[in-house]
């Protein structure tokens, strides 16, 4: 690092250089990073700050009326559909990221195991993910629902008229199965890449002292994985808790699907209200802020800034 | 994509399983004092089969839901609607042509501007970021750069009431840049902080060398960071872009109905048929076909640098 001071102290010292640079490194690295700080800045800190100011006012329709304070908070918290949308968001982000952890752990298992089919696998892997999940909140709705009824003729044991779609708590599972299709593989990904730096000398030499599979696991794997997890499940959970797509496409928020990014957005355009809409807004960040911090707790400090940084 | 049927096809015939087999009789046979050796031969055996029918596994994990998809899509007329059977005809491109008929082309123009301009600015200003961050002096480098992977937390929604007034009154609804400004906006934590890394694993020397000829940090970095980093850049560009082309939430709001801006997981979302509150299920598919198609080359032509990008931000970091 100080050997580039040199060589740029020297560089900038000679001012009479058609092409040198007259400014200071720092002053160069405060420019080259003025354009991301500040589309950062208007784009995304800014909105967040007037979202808090507009949640404070009282709106009919897109009048604004006055302030309020906390009314529409207030408004919120007394509503039976905000915390129908809470259940939801959070039944769908804890049932959902267990099953892709279980199943990419599962996934990613496999295809740790060195052998040669391993680059077309990791090249289907990515299927899933890169299609948009407008597609994939579509192609389930169909397989899932009785007509034409792909699910219930191509699973034993379901009734041909099961209307998944149709009460209560099913349609909320197929909602799950669809998201963990979706990022299962993808769980299974980010776990591999943490699977591919665990030096096999430690399974050789485990194996050797005749330790099993399942306690080579046990004692190798995971407590070396076990970072791995915890970032792959901070994405996956705040992820999952900001979902709108998939509900919204493939059960438009009925029986229980609503979540609460899907109610954000309704205040915006169905039930137009700014100060609600924002006040939920606030709460959606505020909810997924807490629940990040919860994870970058259990990380160090090291890890989440990488030794680089 | 045939190449890649029969790479699938090779994966599961006999031969792939013979190889394996002989791979573990080997390295078991490395360690043939073991009592145990019998046991383990009967055993990797197992181990094989639960390998190769894992494997099998993911491949119609997958795959499946886009044979069914291709399927429907070919039936014509009612037949998509009614039959659950896979193999039940007669098939056709009917559903093709009314996609067609219905504009899908100037959907796909658009998530093509859309995606195109959002990954052209993304790079642009983030790997200017990227260098500052990754090479030059800079204070409080950690501290910008967790405020950076912290934004990247972010709940996009929470900008969806702020933005849609201001944008109401700037009147960027239901157009090109009201999407634009924000797509760029989300994807650069992710695009600054897999750059940095890339930046950051790169020899110094080289760059050293230039700065000691006199070379300004603007031109060494064009000049020798922009094209060693080039798979870096093209790992971001990738994921800035198929973030892009896949997003729904603002897109639906900002500009939900004109077919002049409206992109493709819009139109996919809102397609209507004949009848009232039932999905046309031909057409959807049909479009659905049409977008997937070219996603999955992408995967199997990018796969190395998708993965080092996705890795990148969840590993690394």
């Amino acid at each position: 690092m100080h050997l580039t001071q040199r060589a740029h102290g020297s560089n900038g010292g000679s001012r009479g250089r058609p092409h040198g640079w007259t400014l200071s490194e720092a002053s160069l690295a405060r420019l080259f990073l003025a354009p991301s700080v500040s589309v950062l800045a208007l784009v995304a800190l800014f909105p967040v700050l007037y979202a808090g100011s507009l949640s404070l006012y009282l709106y009919d329709g897109r009048d604004r009326e006055g302030f309020t304070g906390i009314a529409n908070y207030a408004h919120a918290f007394s509503d039976e559909r905000f915390w129908q949308a809470v259940l939801a968001t959070f039944t769908f982000t804890g049932s959902s990221v267990t099953l892709e952890l279980f199943i990419g752990l599962g996934f990613a298992l496999l295809m740790a195991q060195a052998f040669r089919g391993q680059g077309p696998t990791r090249a289907v892997i990515l299927v899933p993910w890169i299609i948009p999940t407008v597609i994939a909140a579509q192609m389930w709705y169909f397989m899932f629902n009785i007509q034409p009824g792909f699910i219930n003729h191509s699973i034993p044991l379901v009734p041909r008229d099961f209307n998944w779609l149709g009460q209560k708590g099913w349609t909320m599972a197929a909602l799950i199965v669809a998201d963990v299709w979706k990022t299962a593989p993808f769980m299974a990904l980010l776990l591999l890449a943490g699977l591919q730096v665990i030096p096999q000398e430690l399974y050789e030499s485990a194996r050797t002292d005749g330790a099993s599979a399942w306690r080579r696991f046990l004692h190798i794997t995971l407590p070396i994985l076990r970072p791995t997890i915890l970032v792959a499940l901070l994405f996956r959970t705040v992820d999952a808790l900001r979902v709108y797509d998939l509900p919204k496409v493939m059960t438009n928020g009925t029986f229980g699907t609503e979540t609460l990014s899907m109610l954000v957005e309704r205040y915006v355009i169905q039930t137009v209200n700014p100060g609600i809409a924002s006040a939920l807004a606030v709460m959606t960040f505020a909810t997924v802020l807490g629940v990040s911090l919860i994870f970058v707790s259990f990380l160090s400090k090291n890890l989440l800034l990488g030794s680089r940084a | 994509m045939s190449r890649f049927l029969a790479r699938i096809c090779f994966l599961a015939a006999e031969p792939r399983l013979i190889v394996e087999l002989e791979r573990m009789a080997a390295s078991s046979q490395g360690r043939s004092i073991n009592p145990m050796s019998i046991a383990l031969g009967s055993r990797s055996l197992a181990k094989a089969v639960l390998k190769i029918g894992g494997t099998l596994g993911i491949f119609v994990w997958c795959l499946f839901p886009f044979v069914w998809l291709i399927d429907t899509s070919l039936k014509i007329n009612d037949l998509a609607l009614n039959s659950p059977n896979l193999f039940e005809g007669p098939i056709g491109l009917n559903n093709y042509l009314s996609v067609v008929q219905q504009g899908f082309i100037y959907n796909l123009r658009n998530s093509f501007v859309v995606a195109g301009t959002t990954t052209a600015l993304c790079i642009g200003i983030g790997s200017l970021g990227a260098y500052a961050v990754a090479r030059l002096r800079l204070r409080r480098k950690a501290f910008l750069l967790s405020g950076v992977l912290a934004l990247s937390l972010f709940p996009p929604v929470a900008l969806v009431p702020p933005l849609y007034e201001v944008w109401r009154s700037a009147d960027l609804l239901n157009t090109y840049q009201g999407m634009i400004v924000p797509y760029v906006a989300f994807t650069l934590p992710i695009t600054i902080f897999i750059l940095t890394n890339f930046f950051a694993a790169l020899p110094v020397e080289l760059e050293e060398q230039a700065l000691v000829d006199g070379a300004s940090h603007l031109k060494a970095f064009y000049r020798i960071i922009v094209p060693l980093a080039a798979p870096g850049l093209a790992s971001a560009a990738i994921l800035v872009f198929v973030y892009a082309w896949n997003e729904f939430l603002l897109a639906s709001t900002f500009a939900p109905r004109d077919l002049d801006v409206q992109t493709v997981p819009v139109a996919i979302a809102s397609f209507t048929g004949s009848v009232q509150y039932q999905r046309p299920i031909g057409t959807i598919t049909a479009a659905c076909v049409i977008v997937t198609i070219p996603m999955i080359l992408l995967v199997l032509l990018f796969q190395r640098w998708i993965v080092a990008g996705l890795t990148a931000g969840g590993v690394k970091g």
